[in-house]
């Protein structure tokens, strides 16, 4: 926690102003992790050989246990799962463009380069978090945080090995130049943005977290004959897409894709979605 | 030197996990377990192919978790059935992978049939896992260890997805109105092909008796089939689901039961069995398009490194 900053106690004992930056801190966290992992479902049964399949299937179930830490801390202000996600408009949901975007077919240069360029990110806001002034979510990051330790490796190592031949550096390439403006988006701003930082409920801004994401991945591709577009002193080279998500503006395949995980909960008119684990609060 | 067993020595010799890669087993036993451990593993595959898209439609978060760890489970024992296989020294994964995906590999009856709706997931988490169950439980006795010790691991697992899958049926059978004649009508479409999961009768199995006879199977069709129902029909029916009039099954006083045969579709049966049947090719065909479309990663990875240090990427997954 900053030196200024005050601890916030429990959900009760917030402001309105401060519930609002908690909430507007949480939702992207963990909107970001449910529709990332979402997508990486995608390459289950699907994925290059059995063992890399077992390990995305890994990664999306953390990625997913991870989203469902987060929710729970929203649903201490009142709102249910359901409320949350399943009966949810398409255009509540804040996560960054970059995790909605399909993949396309086969090509898993972009599950695995978005991923490094997710799991950067992540690392950098989850460290952003230790120290917040809001202990609910303190308690949960050193969880997330020692699983996204193997998500970093498992991307860098099928990194590297990609970027070895020629014909397979040229699809990271190609993801890389389609997804990175899209990566940009992790770092947008909510309106809260000030006051997340005033009160301390994270420690670092997010236009920082971009200057050290950069600073990161930069000269980490750059050893792979990677070409990022962003200058040696940090300027970046691409604009932003037209949608970034962190505002609820999404592109044409995030509708597509909430009606279809939707499906089943609006077909049978469920009212609740069904549980089966403990709240990570009584475990 | 070693010198190969004779048939009349393993048929001696057979026994629950009597034989291992030690052994210099005949060619003949090692084509037949081959034949049922690729066919199990291929079973496993495509069963996790059918239900993928099923993470997707899970109607909640704890769901979806336990809808993908359960496919991922499946490709797991897949992995772990082939590598049992190769040490057989017949065929390699790579072999029997290419061989499942051009149409040549062989799996069960009840994953060549496309599966719609999320209130179907049941017939396959509940029943059909249910009776591969019966099959797999009996199968740790079986002559060949490495394919009785993947078993110890597999059924273990199979216990959790039968409980998941119970549990969506329990959901449906005790939901709404709508629900309950949603699973009705996918229990009356499921059950036939349940009932044809263990295969025709004895007598008609061409594999049965040299499987039998050197210890890889320990029990015959009918009294898998006989042992699955006596264990589902009354869970079926605990769950208020109707048992369609046909197929016929006679309960007999020693609480025995007794599948008209006839009632059942063998033709399409044997169309399923030779991957001849038109919904099970095109999943074939689509899991075949969707291997291939990675082709260049695998192309890739045998590619020799030209100093990179990344050599145990696929190991990651361990």
């Amino acid at each position: 926690m900053s030196a200024e900053a005050k601890d916030l106690g429990g959900p009760a004992d917030l402001t309105e102003t401060e519930r609002a930056a908690v909430e507007a801190e949480l939702r992207p966290l963990a909107d970001d992790e449910f529709v990332l992992a979402e997508r990486y479902t995608e390459w289950q049964v699907r994925a290059p050989t059995l063992e890399s399949d077992l390990a995305i299937s890994n990664i999306a179930q953390d990625e997913l246990g991870h989203a469902r830490l987060w929710y729970d801390l929203l649903e201490d202000f009142g709102q249910s799962e359901a409320e949350l996600i399943w009966e949810a408009s398409a255009s509540e949901f804040r996560h960054a463009t970059l995790v909605e975007l399909p993949f396309g077919e086969g090509d898993w240069a972009d599950a695995i380069l978005r991923g490094y360029l997710y799991d950067t990110y992540e690392d950098l806001h989850l460290h952003a978090l230790e120290g917040t002034s809001y202990p609910r979510i303190a308690d949960r990051v050193g969880k997330v945080l020692t699983e996204e330790d193997y998500h970093t490796q498992h991307a860098r190592n099928w990194l590297s090995r990609l970027c070895d031949d020629e014909p397979s550096r040229e699809r990271v390439q190609e993801a890389l130049d389609r997804l990175f403006p899209s990566a940009l988006t992790l770092f947008e701003a909510t309106e809260h943005e000030e006051a997340i930082l005033d009160l301390g409920i994270r420690t670092e801004s997010l236009a920082d977290m971009r200057r050290a994401w950069l600073s990161t991945i930069r000269p980490y591709l750059d050893s792979l004959g990677l070409s990022v577009p962003a200058s040696a002193e940090g300027e970046v080279l691409a604009d932003l897409p037209e949608a970034v998500g962190r505002n609820g503006e999404h592109t044409e395949h995030w509708p597509a894709l909430f009606s279809e995980f939707t499906h089943t909960y609006r077909e049978l008119e469920l009212g609740e979605p069904p549980r089966l684990m403990k709240d990570p609060d009584d475990v | 030197m070693r010198v190969t067993m004779d048939i009349g020595t393993v048929e001696e010799r057979a026994g629950p996990r009597q034989f291992g890669p030690k052994d210099d087993m005949p060619e003949e036993y090692r084509k037949a377990a081959t034949r049922m451990i690729q066919f199990h593993a291929n079973s496993e595959i495509m069963g996790a192919y059918l239900e993928r898209p099923f993470i997707r439609q899970a109607p909640s978060l704890d769901r979806k978790l336990a809808f993908s760890a359960k496919v991922q489970d499946e490709i797991g024992h897949g992995q772990l059935l082939y590598r049992a296989a190769e040490n057989l020294g017949i065929k390699t994964r790579k072999q029997m992978l290419d061989e499942l995906a051009n149409g040549e590999g062989k799996f069960l009856n009840c994953f060549h049939y496309p599966m719609d709706h999320w209130w179907e997931t049941p017939m396959i988490g509940f029943f059909v896992d249910g009776a591969a169950m019966r099959r797999q439980a009996t199968l740790k006795n079986t002559s060949w260890e490495p394919y009785a010790h993947a078993m110890d691991k597999i059924c273990f697992e199979e216990g959790f997805h039968i409980k998941h899958g119970e549990s969506i049926l329990r959901e449906l059978a005790t939901g709404s109105r709508k629900e309950q004649e949603l699973v009705q009508e996918a229990f009356d479409e499921w059950w036939p092909r349940i009932l044809q999961f263990f295969g025709p009768t004895d007598d008609q199995s061409t594999h049965h008796d040299f499987a039998s006879a050197v210890g890889l199977k320990t029990m015959g069709n009918d009294e898998l089939r006989q042992a699955f129902l006596n264990a589902y029909l009354p869970k079926a029916r605990k769950y208020g689901l109707e048992i369609p009039e046909y197929p016929r099954i006679h309960e007999h006083n020693d609480g025995r039961y007794e599948v008209v045969e006839d009632d059942l579709d063998w033709n399409e049966f044997w169309q399923v069995a030779k991957n001849d049947f038109e919904p099970g090719v095109a999943q074939i065909d689509s899991r075949k398009a969707a291997r291939e479309a990675v082709a260049w990663v695998r192309e890739s990875m045998e590619t020799p490194s030209a100093g990179s240090s990344a050599g145990g990427v696929p190991g990651a997954a361990d």
